[in-house]
């Protein structure tokens, strides 16, 4: 009864975790830049839908439009004034770049929003019975919302004018730029993509725990989805989530009585060091071969 | 290599000297003079501003040498700092080690554990490897939070002063002394390091791994050594801040302070020797200006929230390493080399 038990409330919080990681891999693949960022853009976007819907009372509906409109111009930002400047700079340059970006929200989310613990309830709080496990509404939503946004995303790089463009784009920077795309156009795009993505992932994981700083600690761990699946594969991500979040309730439910307390934190790290050990590039990577 | 106007060499020795000039002789000798004076007119706020920036030093050139020599990414920093810090109080307090001993052993346990989470970068670097240290230092902090038998766990430890001989170090402006000399002492080691064989190696690695591997660069031994000696650096400044502090906990392993470890050698400057020191000032003064600064804000713009003290300073880390990254991608070192140039140059800077 357990096994099932952990097995829904793993899957269900792991497509969260994948939500998070394809926020990552949009920009690591149109751009490669590895956004270290990434657990304090869903810190942000998640105060700010605390701000909007509980600070100001505005209704879910407008609340959850300026949130997307948030995410789109916060993403059209840090491109334009961040990274822009950084093209062709190297890999270094890029993965600290981000950290100071998110330093830099850190001390704005201090100052704007002091009291550190908002309550974002958006969804009714009476569990779901699912045969004999009891599965959370959040976590259903959860996972209903994750389920529709990957269908969406799918069709989108699949069959729309602009999501094809991203994947060529993401394929070879030169031939894309022959055909006359703009590719910095591109780049921005996948931020913004990738900034609402975040902010979708925070609202749901927000929903569940509260906004807190511990975000920032998660959009670390959804590193290990990334890692799992591989950097550069959708597929990947959204695999790899649920096995993260499997691994995690698993450990918390049967790992806890031999190891200290809180091993389900750092099961995501636990995995992100095997994997790196075991097969790098993940389970769905491009093993890339270097030339001198 | 820019030499000052007039300066030959006349034998390896010579040319192999840090200081070669009279004149950098003599504002050697008058730095030293000034610093070994300084709790003559500093009080015990500054000192401990110096002191702490002593130990800074100490753990950003370590980290200078793995991320601006080997290349190698390392954000978990504060996480090897915190083996140090734990290592040393635990060998002083349950063992009753004395402090040098102590010292010299946390180094090398951080380092140990520092090499065993350098290993992935045999195979994988860039964000990879970032990622695997930021790993390293959540396992590290959550095995000090939970070993409670040896670390105190949540509440943390109450840390001995350093003692040497008969002497104990507990006043700032003792501690100061201690702290300059370890600090002068490492920041010599790490300048001779680089220039060794060794360094060579890992500047090669950097510029580019494969190449230094069909050179007959050992990647294996010198990567996981990169790893060793940064790491080595990170536990003797952790061992140094323990006993300075008087106290440590897990609270003082944060990623953030990781990321500022990478965001000062990048301020300071990659790969030169002069950059940490340069970034640990520049960051330390925003720090103070801000503790300085901000109730005084506060007392013009009471409109200004409660925690703005606290989150100015991590906008303005934050906005100086974007800025540094956009503007100086070689540091404060670069500029400062620039003013040397002009200086030696003028008035015909062409």
């Amino acid at each position: 009864m357990d096994v099932v038990q952990f097995l829904i409330t793993g899957t269900a919080a792991g497509m969260i975790y994948s939500l998070i990681a394809l926020s990552f891999v949009v920009v690591w693949k149109s751009s490669g830049v590895a956004n270290l960022a990434l657990g304090e853009l869903v810190l942000l976007s998640s105060w700010f839908t605390y701000a909007m819907l509980k600070q100001a009372g505005l209704p879910l509906w407008l609340g959850l439009i300026l949130v997307g409109v948030f995410a789109l111009l916060l993403g059209w930002l840090i491109e334009r004034l961040v990274l822009r400047p950084l093209i062709a700079q190297p890999i270094l340059a890029l993965i600290t770049v981000t950290l100071g970006i998110a330093y830099f929200i850190r001390g704005l989310v201090i100052v704007i929003w002091p009291e550190g613990l908002g309550e974002l309830d958006l969804f009714p709080k009476t569990p779901v019975h699912v045969g004999t496990a009891v599965l959370s509404q959040e976590l259903l939503w959860g996972a209903v919302i994750s389920l529709v946004l990957f269908v969406g995303l799918t069709l989108f790089f699949k069959y729309h004018r602009m999501g094809v463009v991203m994947r060529a784009a993401a394929d070879d920077q030169l031939a894309i730029q022959a055909c006359g795309v703009p590719v910095t156009r591109i780049f921005s795009m996948s931020w913004m993509f990738a900034c609402l993505l975040g902010a979708a992932g925070g609202i749901l994981m927000s929903s569940i725990s509260g906004v807190t700083f511990g975000l920032g600690e998660t959009g670390l761990q959804s590193f290990s989805v990334v890692i799992l699946g591989g950097l550069d594969s959708f597929l990947g991500a959204i695999i790899a989530g649920p096995v993260i979040g499997i691994a995690t309730t698993f450990a918390g439910g049967y790992l806890t009585r031999f190891t200290w307390p809180g091993v389900t934190d750092i099961v995501p790290f636990i995995v992100i060091i095997i994997v790196m050990f075991i097969r790098p590039y993940g389970l769905f990577g491009e093993t890339r071969i270097e030339r001198i | 290599m820019h030499l000052p106007a007039g300066t030959r060499n006349y034998d390896y020795a010579h040319d192999m000297a840090i200081f070669r000039t009279r004149t950098q002789w003599v504002l050697l000798i008058v730095f030293f003079i000034l610093l070994f004076t300084a709790p003559l007119y500093l009080d015990n706020y500054w000192l401990r501003i110096v002191n702490l920036i002593g130990i800074t030093v100490i753990a950003a050139t370590g980290l200078n040498i793995l991320v601006g020599y080997c290349g190698q990414l390392s954000i978990g920093h504060a996480g090897f700092i915190a083996v140090g810090a734990y290592t040393s109080t635990i060998l002083t307090t349950r063992f009753g080690v004395p402090f040098l001993v102590a010292f010299i052993c946390s180094g090398i346990m951080a380092g140990l554990i520092g090499m065993v989470f350098g290993i992935p970068s045999l195979r994988v670097k860039g964000f990879y490897l970032a990622i695997s240290t930021i790993a390293a230092q959540f396992i590290i902090k959550w095995v000090v939070e939970h070993w409670t038998s040896m670390t105190g766990g949540f509440n943390g430890l109450n840390v001995p002063a350093a003692s040497i001989g008969g002497m104990t170090f507990r006043s700032e402006s003792s501690q100061f002394y201690l702290i300059m000399v370890l600090t002068i002492i490492s920041l010599f080691l790490a300048k001779n390091i680089v220039r060794t064989r060794v360094g060579r190696a890992f500047i090669a690695i950097r510029d580019n791994d494969l190449a230094a591997e069909v050179m007959g660069v050992n990647l294996f031994r010198y990567k996981l050594l990169a790893f060793f000696i940064g790491c080595f650096f990170a536990g003797i400044a952790g061992s140094l801040l323990a006993h300075f502090s008087r106290t440590i906990s897990p609270e003082n392993i944060s990623f953030m302070d990781s990321v500022l470890y990478v965001g000062i050698i990048i301020i300071g400057g990659l790969g030169t020797t002069i950059g940490p020191i340069l970034g640990v000032i520049f960051i330390r003064l925003i720090d103070v200006l801000v503790t300085q600064l901000s109730p005084a804000l506060q007392s013009a713009f009471p409109s200004i929230p409660g925690n703005f003290t606290s989150g100015i300073a991590p906008m303005l880390f934050g906005l100086a390493i974007i800025l540094f990254l956009i503007f100086e991608p070689r540091g404060i070192a670069h500029r400062w080399s620039k003013i040397k140039s002009a200086y030696r140059l003028w008035p015909f800077s062409y």
